[in-house]
């Protein structure tokens, strides 16, 4: 009791201190949650990409965007390479026929292909919330297995019909949340993609290829125990004009990026914290130069010097933990929000885990701690004649 | 064998290189157990620091010839290490001070209880010790007030009850009565009196104050650092 009312008596300068470490565990959420949600997409990526190879065209851009069309022909030729279990070819295609900048995170694309083609090879397990998942059977029907943010930002649900593109489709199924790139995904029969691939590209047509010919991408399923760089290297040289992704690749180029952008944000994050625990220190100086004589009192009547240290440090760290809650508080409703407002547009920015909200209020309360220990250790070494005397 | 026997305590302080301060110059004293002590004298005549030294604030000076010795209740403290020292303020002394010395963000029994839970005690039975000491003391409708909603008796009556709530060997009280009127010095006083006759607690008063002086059993008269007086029989 006496502990809240030491830290009431000194109300303006307390309340001052819990703000400044509440704005830097704010910080620290809200960057870290950010963080999270880029680790998660990149970590989904290298799952995905890890046990598989990616072919497209030479001239497409890098990763998994491969919207320039090639032969469905060309996925007997892979399919030949010796090392490959089984080859699927595949069509991506952006949602929107103009794809505009999305900033961070995976753009929403669709992908077409047929149901279980992957013989049961596929890793990356999705289920879904509602519905059901695409069958060999939905091939030549226009229906679709949304993701759950695409669920949420189309606002459409099972047995509904939706435009994409220009068609009419019936929603049968919707995704659990996977916190990575099928949350953003249409899922279509490879039929329906074809047909919508053609009509964006006219030109096929005129050269009179038909649209059953197109597919923007083939999975490679390597056979167990394969070397998977070297089967990309001899899909490369056999097959000719194409280009192959790789887990390694994705790790190589995504993952040094987003971790380069992860230390940036949590150096930002240590920073303001920093600023927090010298004002925490600043006003735990304060606090026991204010109460010198408070501490001669407690020394002379017999208070042992652990004693002083801990109740001084005990206050301090109720400091870090109030701010710590405090900043928690406030980096949970903008993630929320911000979340909130993102996924009309199916932008989610910000991943808040247990993890995250553990370490900021440990962190916090730590700190409060620390920064507390010098001055209270200052305290308990006071002389108690001297500290009498002190006004 | 005294409750409490010094020999030979010298206490300098430097005020700077060159400047040092003689506090103590040899004080021989012996008091026994269950008496009522008074030390009296002028202003820096040194009976703070000797009461410094017997509250084990401060230690006396060291490797003197022949060395300085203080015994309380049999236990030699002039080795005693800080922790020790500690640890032997709260269990088993009481401070009374000038100035009343309340800690002013904790209620009167809050203040009461601070020795008993320095001491070692459970809280919940530090709190008992505490209301029945504020009883003696005959502040127990005071407990939830702070020191500053108290008058100045009632302070220095509630810093007597901290002072008993170990019921200690000893009680050192300095001035305890230098900021009181006459009432207040009557109750406290009394209060003081009734202690060492009812509980047989050895009380040692540094004061002014001649009817202080004249309360008590014995007067130990100060002067430029030694006591004037010859030690007790």
């Amino acid at each position: 009791m006496s502990l809240v009312r030491n830290l009431i008596r000194r109300k303006l300068r307390t309340s001052l201190t819990i703000i400044g470490i509440s704005v830097g565990i704010w910080a620290l959420v809200v960057m870290s949650s950010m963080a999270n949600k880029i680790g998660s997409l990149v970590e989904g990526g290298s799952t995905y990409f890890g046990d598989k190879i990616i072919v497209s065209d030479a001239s497409s851009p890098a990763f998994g965007l491969g919207f320039t069309p090639i032969p469905i022909s060309i996925v007997d030729m892979v399919a030949a390479v010796q090392g490959v279990a089984v080859a699927v070819p595949q069509i991506q295609l952006p949602v929107e026929l103009e794809v505009s900048s999305t900033g961070f995170g995976i753009p929403d694309f669709i992908v077409g292909a047929v149901a279980d083609a992957d013989q049961g090879r596929e890793t990356f397990e999705i289920s879904v919330a509602k519905g059901r998942l695409l069958v060999p059977g939905d091939e030549g029907a226009n229906v679709v297995v949304l993701g759950a943010d695409l669920a949420r930002k189309f606002d459409k649900g099972i047995g509904e019909t939706m435009e994409i593109r220009g068609s009419e489709f019936e929603v049968v199924g919707v995704l659990e949340p996977t916190l990575t790139a099928p949350d953003t995904t249409i899922l279509m029969p490879l039929a329906a993609t074809q047909i919508l691939l053609a009509m964006d590209a006219p030109i096929l047509a005129r050269q009179g290829i038909s649209s059953e010919e197109l597919a923007t991408q083939i999975v490679v399923y390597p056979e167990t125990g394969a070397d998977i760089d070297a089967l990309a290297d001899a899909i490369e040289s056999s097959v000719g004009q194409v280009q192959t992704i790789t887990g390694d690749d994705f790790d190589e180029q995504i993952g040094s990026a987003t971790a380069i952008f992860n230390a940036i944000i949590l150096g930002v994050a240590l920073i303001s914290l920093a600023v927090g625990g010298l004002s925490v220190i600043n006003t735990m100086a304060m606090s026991v130069a204010e109460r010198t004589r408070e501490i001669g009192i407690k020394r002379s009547i017999g208070a042992s010097r652990g004693r002083i240290v801990r109740e001084l440090v005990v206050e301090s760290s109720l400091i870090g933990l109030t701010g710590g809650v405090i900043g928690l508080v406030l980096g949970a409703i903008v993630v929320l929000v911000a979340n909130e407002m993102g996924r009309s547009s199916g932008t989610i920015l910000f991943q808040l885990t247990f993890g995250t909200a553990a370490f900021a209020i440990v962190f916090s309360t730590v700190l409060g701690a620390l920064a507390g220990l010098v001055p209270a250790w200052t305290a308990a070494r006071l002389d108690p004649v001297e500290a009498l005397r002190y006004e | 064998m005294p409750f409490l026997e010094a020999t030979n305590l010298h206490k300098t302080y430097s005020l700077g290189r060159r400047n040092k301060v003689y506090a103590l110059r040899g004080v021989d004293m012996s008091i026994e157990s269950g008496e009522m002590v008074a030390i009296m004298g002028p202003s820096g005549c040194g009976k703070s620091t000797l009461m410094h030294i017997l509250g084990l604030l401060h230690g006396p000076d060291q490797d003197l010839d022949p060395p300085a010795t203080l015994t309380i209740n049999g236990n030699d403290v002039t080795g005693m290490s800080e922790k020790v020292r500690t640890r032997m303020r709260a269990s088993s002394m009481g401070f009374v001070f000038q100035s009343f010395n309340l800690v002013p963000t904790l209620t009167a029994a809050e203040n009461v209880a601070l020795p008993a839970i320095y001491s070692g005690r459970k809280r919940a039975e530090a709190n008992m010790a505490a209301s029945e000491a504020l009883e003696w003391v005959g502040l127990s409708e005071w407990a939830d007030h702070r020191p500053t909603e108290l008058s100045g008796g009632q302070q220095q009556r509630v810093a007597i009850a901290r002072a008993q709530v170990t019921k200690p060997d000893l009680l050192l009280a300095d001035e305890p009565t230098g900021n009181l009127d006459s009432a207040s010095t009557t109750e406290v006083l009394d209060l003081l009196r009734r202690f060492n006759e009812e509980n047989g607690q050895t009380i040692v008063i540094v004061t002014h104050d001649a009817v202080v002086g004249n309360a008590c059993g014995r007067v130990l008269t100060m002067l430029d650092g030694v006591i004037a007086d010859a030690p007790a029989a």
